[in-house]
């Protein structure tokens, strides 16, 4: 039914909100197999919001989000990285790795192998029987991003994964990510409100901002980044497409097609 | 606390507990105190080694036992899924939340004219009683327990595929209320004790009615021998419970 380059990931319409309050509206969004997408936009526009919507952990007021099935066995259509790791102090690294799996009619070596293939990938094999609260915060978002990859999904969603890490440890789970993501099939939407980040890693960034005062965000651009994979902050080009998405995010911005 | 802090403080403790024995008896012996009151503290062990053979300890302490763990069990048991299904389901919330706020304040004690009443002066009028006031605990602390746990444990069920009901009971609300839940339990194990011998004094054979008959009798030796043996009971149990809670709960030390 899926044929292989129908997107992964359809947003059509859609608004979101919580009672009266509407946040976001006609957000029409399309997500490509194995494509990386990175949304910005200022502190409290909606990125989680929106994202929680794609993933189906919400329900739009108007208009609908299609995730396209997964077809593997054994795997689900998405899964999510969330802000803070919130592993669950009460299970082993590898139980949590473990957590998407269940329900999916695999055995419980099945199951256990399965745990082990994501973490090797972020390098903590190692620590696979130990207690979340004995890792550091940078071992605790690998295993939130390990417990993700253990579902095999269609889209991975990333709720800005690496703000709460320190500079250094980002930057290394940066990179990784873009080694890893040359490794998994999976298409990723990650939401940041770091835009160099978002150069770094993405294949397109999704601006969403709102048109003016009070009224809900919506997508003001989507911008190409062309640069090839393993990208550097010196390297040319990357700061024009830094400075043109922070033209963008302003609220005073007029919206203008960009493409790059 | 570092090794040697602790070892002083084990020492204090035992040296005033020896010097507090040691007054007692002395003020005994010189008359300062007088002897139809309390008991000399040197005739314990052998009030107690008497009883024993007598065969009396070990029947009034299997019975009290029995009430005790009868009574825990059910209290604790309906306290916890009462609790918890408060804190997990709105619906039976509200509908019990008035007759819980009524029935709370009223003390297991209270409750001795109904139990006589309905099961007569027998047994299970004790673990009655006694089940009233392990419930209450174990009710408050685990609905107080899965109240507190992080929505975001529940999202990220969600996320992975486990939103239904029984799924995030089994994953989330028990293992992350655990704590919880075990303090309440341990809580109960000292609730229960004294109740024990409350629901006892009205004639229900174990250890509260052994001390009624003695303290009739005036033996105040043989109340301090049972008033011991519900210390060192209620020791045994704590020490049992807080090793399986250590075990249960070696996530989070
Ligand atoms: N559960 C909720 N109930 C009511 N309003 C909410 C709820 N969650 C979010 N909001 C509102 O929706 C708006 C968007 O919130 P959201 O968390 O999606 O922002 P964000 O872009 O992710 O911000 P940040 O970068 O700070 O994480 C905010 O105005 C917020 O107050
Ligand atoms: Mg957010």
């Amino acid at each position: 039914m899926n044929d292989a380059s129908a997107p992964v990931l359809t947003a059509r319409g859609v608004r979101l909100g919580f009672a009266d309050d509407v946040v976001l509206d006609d957000i029409d969004l399309e997500v490509a197999p194995r494509e990386f997408v990175a949304m910005v936009g200022a502190s409290g526009v909606g990125k989680s919001t929106l994202l929680r919507a794609f993933a189906g952990l919400l329900a739009p007021q108007r208009g609908d989000v299609h995730l396209s099935t997964a077809e593997a066995s054994a795997s689900r259509d998405c899964s999510m990285v969330f802000q803070a790791p919130r592993l669950f102090p009460w299970r082993r690294v590898r139980a949590n790795v473990e957590l998407g799996l269940e329900g999916l009619g695999l055995s419980r070596d099945e199951r256990r192998t399965r745990a082990m293939e994501p973490l090797s990938l972020v390098g903590l094999e190692e620590l696979a029987e130990r207690w979340p609260r004995t890792l550091s915060g940078g071992q605790q978002q690998r295993v939130g991003i390990a417990r993700a990859l253990a579902v095999r999904p269609r889209v991975l969603f990333m709720d800005e994964p690496f703000s709460a890490l320190d500079a250094l440890t980002r930057q290394r789970l940066q990179s990784e990510l873009t080694e890893l993501r040359q490794r998994s099939d999976a298409a990723i939407v990650f939401v940041t409100h770091d835009i160099e980040e978002a150069v770094l890693l993405a294949d397109r960034v999704v601006v969403l901002a709102k048109p003016d005062k009070g009224a809900p965000a919506t997508v003001r651009d989507i911008v190409t980044i062309d640069l090839p994979l393993a990208r550097r902050r010196e390297q040319s080009g990357f700061r024009d497409h830094v400075q043109r998405l922070e033209q963008h995010i302003g609220v005073a911005a007029t919206p203008e097609e960009t493409t790059s | 606390m570092t090794r040697p802090a602790r070892h002083r403080r084990t020492l204090i403790s035992a040296v005033s507990l020896a010097t507090l024995v040691t007054l007692w008896e002395t003020a005994l012996r010189v008359g300062w105190l007088p002897s139809n009151l309390v008991p000399l503290p040197s005739q314990i062990p052998g009030v107690l080694w008497a009883e024993v053979l007598d065969g009396i300890w070990l029947d009034v302490v299997l019975s009290s036992l029995s009430h005790y763990s009868i009574g825990l069990v059910i209290g604790s048991v309906l306290g916890i899924a009462v609790g918890m299904a408060a804190a997990l389901l709105p619906r039976f919330d509200a509908a019990h939340s008035w007759l819980a706020r009524l029935l709370r304040p009223i003390p297991p004690l209270a409750w001795i004219p109904f139990a006589i009443i309905w099961f007569g002066v027998t047994e299970t009028a004790a673990a009655f009683i006694i089940s009233i006031g392990v419930f209450w605990i174990n009710y408050f602390t685990s609905y107080s327990a899965v109240r507190a746990i992080d929505d975001g444990y529940y999202e990220v069920a969600r996320a992975f595929g486990q939103g239904g009901f029984s799924a995030r009971l089994a994953k989330i609300s028990l293992p992350a209320a655990a704590p919880g839940i075990l303090g309440g339990l341990r809580a109960g194990l000292g609730q229960g004790w004294m109740t024990v011998v409350a629901a006892e004094l009205f004639g229900i054979p174990g250890i509260g009615q052994r001390m009624m008959e003695a303290s009739g009798l005036l033996a105040t030796d043989v109340v301090v021998v049972y008033m011991l043996t519900i210390a060192a009971l209620y020791a045994l149990f704590d020490f049992l419970f807080m090793r399986i809670q250590r075990r249960v709960l070696r996530w989070q030390q």
